[in-house]
């Protein structure tokens, strides 16, 4: 799996993510000689267990995740993140479980947008929209450190990128900053990183609905 | 979509082990069934994940003489017994096959296994396994197919059980045919063609 960091826009306090806010990320890419050279998606969708009975809930997992890459075309990778399992198997997985009937998809998250070469890095810039609406719902970026494919050497140098990525963006004092978790090293780190994404804008998206 | 045909042996002589699979059906929390196979011949054991559903029905059906099927399979790492646990399916048996595969190119792609069957006494336990018919080996005649050249893959499976008719009778997955009385005579005549004979 590639080694990528994968940041996510987090809202200031009483502000929402929106399209213009995209523009500006996208526009900060280019502005740090970025080059745009394609388009990129992911999905990540959240299957439930589809129970007889539904008086019997605690029995299974709550949520099952599922996540499709761009750079594993014929994989996809399951998370349950209680007992922590990732477990990557062929596409045709995804059959199998529609077989299968015991998990339906609820929801599905698109990420898609643009990515720039930057040197030895590699960016994805992406809108998160979901399956049941048009909506904006986040935004993520990806940054790839092409020479080095082992996680553990390429963080430092990750971690100086999205440093100057970081002040990139304060300097368009846009309402919210990137935020990324630390990133995991095991071997599937990738769909784990996509999989705390969900949770975060799902977290702050209730925060923002309670406030409202 | 597979054709399956299956038949049964008396074993003769001493199976070289070639290949061992540990399948495990899961039954989840909708009725729905599951085989987890592990592949351990080699010394990193291999995971496939295979769903095999319900046999073409119908008149048609009848009239063939192989069984026509839908079945899926995907390879996975080698945490998803794990987490098929996870995701609250139970286990529901477990068998060890031992014995040999074999793939012609005869108008489909074949594969012949012969194995035995064997039940572990204690869950996991492969080095503790026992036959669940001592002497009896079972064979399986499968090909792939589409729902557009499965007429084909059918016309090729039978043409190659009316070969194998004088060692073993095929039939469906479910109907018993018992073994051929006069297949070990059969078995050496070929064996002393020196091999000349190739099916």
């Amino acid at each position: 799996m590639p080694t990528k960091w994968v940041l996510h826009w987090h809202p200031n306090p009483g502000s929402t993510v929106n399209s213009q806010i995209l523009n500006e990320v996208s526009q900060c890419a280019e502005a740090i000689n970025g080059v745009k050279d394609g388009r990129w998606k992911a999905t990540l969708t959240l299957l439930k267990p589809n129970l007889r009975d539904q008086s019997q809930p605690g029995e299974y997992p709550r949520e099952l995740l599922g996540i499709s890459l761009p750079e594993q075309p014929n994989k996809y990778y399951f998370i349950l993140r209680g007992p922590r399992i990732v477990t990557e198997a062929d596409s045709s997985i995804q059959v199998i479980m529609e077989k299968l009937q015991s998990y339906k998809s609820r929801i599905a998250l698109y990420f898609e947008g643009y990515q720039y070469q930057l040197g030895d890095f590699q960016l994805r810039v992406g809108k998160v929209v979901s399956s049941h609406s048009e909506n904006l719902r986040g935004i993520v970026l990806e940054v790839e450190y092409l020479p080095i494919s082992s996680m553990e050497k390429a963080s430092q140098v990750l971690g100086e990128f999205v440093d100057i990525w970081q002040e990139a963006v304060l300097k368009r004092s846009l309402p919210g900053s990137f935020m990324h978790n630390e990133p995991n090293l095991s071997e599937y780190g990738l769909a784990v990183q996509y999989a705390y994404v969900m949770a975060q804008l799902f977290a702050s998206q209730s925060t923002q609905a309670v406030r409202n | 979509m597979e054709c399956v045909v299956q038949g049964i042996i008396e074993t003769q002589l001493d199976v070289p082990v070639l290949r061992k699979v540990h399948a495990v059906p899961f039954v989840g929390p909708v009725a729905s069934e599951v085989r987890l196979l592990c592949d351990l011949e080699h010394s990193e054991p291999t995971w496939t994940v295979k769903h095999i559903g319900g046999a073409m029905r119908g008149a048609g059906a009848d009239q063939i003489s192989v069984l026509v099927r839908s079945m899926i399979e995907s390879k996975a790492s080698k945490n998803v017994l794990r987490l098929f646990y996870g995701l609250g399916y139970k286990l529901e048996n477990e068998l060890l096959r031992v014995g040999f595969a074999f793939h012609f190119q005869r108008g489909a792609q074949i594969t012949v296994t012969v194995s035995s069957i064997n039940k572990m006494l204690k869950l996991h336990a492969t080095d503790e396994a026992v036959p669940v018919t001592p002497g009896i080996q079972l064979v399986e005649v499968t090909a792939p197919a589409t729902p557009e050249n499965y007429s084909e893959v059918v016309a090729a499976v039978s043409s190659f059980c009316e070969y194998l008719a004088p060692l073993l009778h095929l039939s469906k997955p479910g109907i018993s045919t018992g073994v051929v009385p006069t297949a070990a005579a059969a078995a050496a005549s070929l064996m002393s063609d020196g091999g000349g004979t190739t099916l």
